[in-house]
């Protein structure tokens, strides 16, 4: 079931976390196949291929064992809520996962918007607190601007994004860094790959 | 329109699933395993390690009822409740399962089916190696020469867990970050909840104790308390009992499946295919006496090996009753005519693979 005839499949997140990836792979020794043309979909160099995937995707291949390893944010697992191994912080693509609202606001908070349902359902549920949480796919700051919710959960980087919209960000939710996930059963019965990797990937130190 | 995660079997796969439960069946058997039937209704218990995720029903009385989700609890009830607590039991079982989840995937279904065994009333390093022998041999007539055992020691983890004297939530997040092998927020949490020394570098040492039999000699380097000592004695002894020719992987950092899991817990791979095609250990305690077992998912298996393709079709279409009954006292799966139409049977036959036709006077030409 895993992509046939390669040694390794990597799925990694297109973007800026893509590039990054190939770096830390670089500093671990392992030259992942480069890219042939802004239309591929996937690239192969007889041993190792490498899927170009939309980040949420990424624990999907994986968990599925279509793809071996893959390099994915944590706040996309912790959405994702799939049974993988996640053996190596990258340190890259750092972010924060934060309850964000207007800042004049302390009601309480009845409905939240986000792009982290799974996540945001599953804190509350923590808390204790009961709100609906509406599922967006973008702009969700937006959301709290405009009242279609009382709060937002989402990424925040520097928050020069937030404070341009005038927004707070009232509480760090979970802390997020891209993380390097493996399949169970490819772990196990490619040991002789991956385990050397995870040990020399430990040792890199990539900024973004 | 079926519910999503349940599937028409149609018939060269229906005849497939059926062939490989009756081997499985049939090998559980030469081991001396009974089989048990179970009632797919169960009385809805929170306490159910799969209580969330089970389909639910309410019954005439207002009751709720929950469908059969799981195999290891149903069995284990079985045994209290019939009180089959004076000698070892060895049961087999074979059934269809549902869970809620929505997540269905590539060998994920939300109704499946299950083929397993139960050794119910005793506890001993010897079981154990039986029951992973039995599993090898499960894989081997599911003709998958690829797969691995590999075996775990979930309760290693416990009572290293239990040495640190953390309370159960902390340790809840420490076995989860053991289990998904998450070694930088396992040294963060360990740091956070102040574990130090022997302790701390035991735990911190597991989610990378896979692989071959060197682990084993690498965990024993541990600074190990003496109830994890044991827990890795009573390990060598079920591998001591294998079979030479049964290499399995270890992975020590194996930490809950299921939390009742007490010895041992084991898990089969193949390569190329990215779940577990089985599962199993050892519970101890679950029905008040020694227990272990483990179950195969059909689904997983027949997806690992790939679907027959071919229709297996009937030897002959024989043109009357008294010719069928003759060819099939020889043993040939054969069809009767509904027609004397011969074109008609000729383009059935054709349409179902079928290479014979016979009548009274012998073969007609196809």
């Amino acid at each position: 079931m895993s992509f046939a005839g390669f040694e390794l499949t990597v799925a990694l997140p297109k973007g800026r976390m893509m590039a990054s990836a190939y770096r830390a792979f670089a500093a671990a020794g392992v030259e992942l196949p480069a890219a042939r043309g802004e239309r591929d979909l996937w690239h192969g160099d007889g041993k190792l291929a490498v899927l170009e995937l939309r980040g949420a995707d990424v624990p999907t291949y994986v968990d599925l064992g279509i793809a071996d390893v893959g390099v994915v944010g944590r706040d996309v697992l912790l959405e994702a809520g799939r049974n993988l191994y996640e053996p190596v912080d990258l340190g890259f693509g750092v972010c924060r996962l934060s309850l964000i609202r207007r800042p004049d606001d302390d009601a309480p908070i009845r409905r939240i918007a986000s792009k982290y349902p799974r996540f945001t359902q599953a804190w509350l549920r923590r808390r204790g607190q009961v709100a609906d949480v509406v599922k967006l796919h973008g702009n969700v700051e937006l959301a709290a601007l405009v009242g279609l919710a009382d709060a937002v959960v989402d990424v925040v980087q520097t928050g020069s994004t937030l404070r341009a919209a005038g927004l707070v960000e009232v509480e760090v939710l979970a802390r997020s860094s891209a993380r390097l996930v493996v399949n169970p059963s490819a772990l196990k019965l490619k040991r002789e790959l991956i385990h050397p990797l995870i040990e020399k990937l430990r040792q890199v130190k990539i900024n973004d | 329109m079926i519910p999503e995660g349940t599937r028409y079997h149609l018939p060269p796969e229906a005849a497939a699933r059926l062939v490989l439960l009756e081997r499985w069946r049939s090998l559980f058997n030469s081991w001396g395993y009974d089989p048990v039937e179970l009632p797919a209704l169960e009385g809805f218990d929170p306490g159910h390690p799969l209580a969330e995720r089970a389909f639910k029903l309410v019954d005439k009385s207002g009751r709720v009822l929950a469908l059969r989700s799981e195999f290891t609890t149903a069995v284990m009830r079985m045994v209290a409740s019939e009180r089959l607590q004076d000698r070892l039991y060895r049961f087999q079982y074979a059934g269809k399962l549902w869970l809620r989840d929505s997540e269905v995937g590539l060998g994920r279904m939300r109704e499946f089916v299950q083929a397993g065994v139960e050794a119910v009333g005793a506890s001993s390093p010897r079981l154990d190696a039986e029951l992973l022998e039995l599993a090898w041999e499960a894989l081997r007539a599911a003709e998958l020469p690829g797969a691995r055992l590999e075996v775990g020691m979930p309760a290693l983890v416990a009572d290293l867990l239990a040495a640190t004297g953390l309370e159960e939530r902390q340790r809840a997040r420490l076995r989860a970050a053991i289990e998904r092998k998450n070694t930088p927020e396992l040294a963060e949490l360990l740091e956070a909840s102040a574990v130090t020394g022997d302790v701390a570098r035991a735990i911190l040492a597991l989610p990378d104790l896979y692989g071959g039999p060197e682990v084993l000699a690498a965990a024993r380097r541990l600074p190990l308390g003496e109830a994890a000592r044991r827990d890795l004695d009573w390990l060598d002894e079920v591998l001591n009992a294998l079979p030479a020719e049964l290499e399995v992987l270890l992975d020590l950092g194996l930490a809950r499946a299921y939390d009742y899991y007490s010895g041992i817990h084991f898990r089969a791979y193949t390569p190329d295919f990215g779940l577990p095609l089985l599962g199993g250990g050892r519970y101890d305690g679950a029905a008040g006496v020694g227990a272990a077992g483990f179950a195969l998912g059909l689904e997983r298996v027949l997806e690992a090996r790939g679907l027959p393709r071919e229709l297996n079709a009937p030897d002959v279409l024989a043109c009357d009753a008294e010719t069928a009954r003759s060819l099939r006292a020889q043993g040939l799966r054969v069809e009767l005519a509904w027609t004397d139409d011969p074109d008609e049977l000729r383009a059935y036959a054709r349409a179902r693979g079928i290479g014979r036709i016979v009548g009274p006077q012998g073969e007609v030409e196809p």
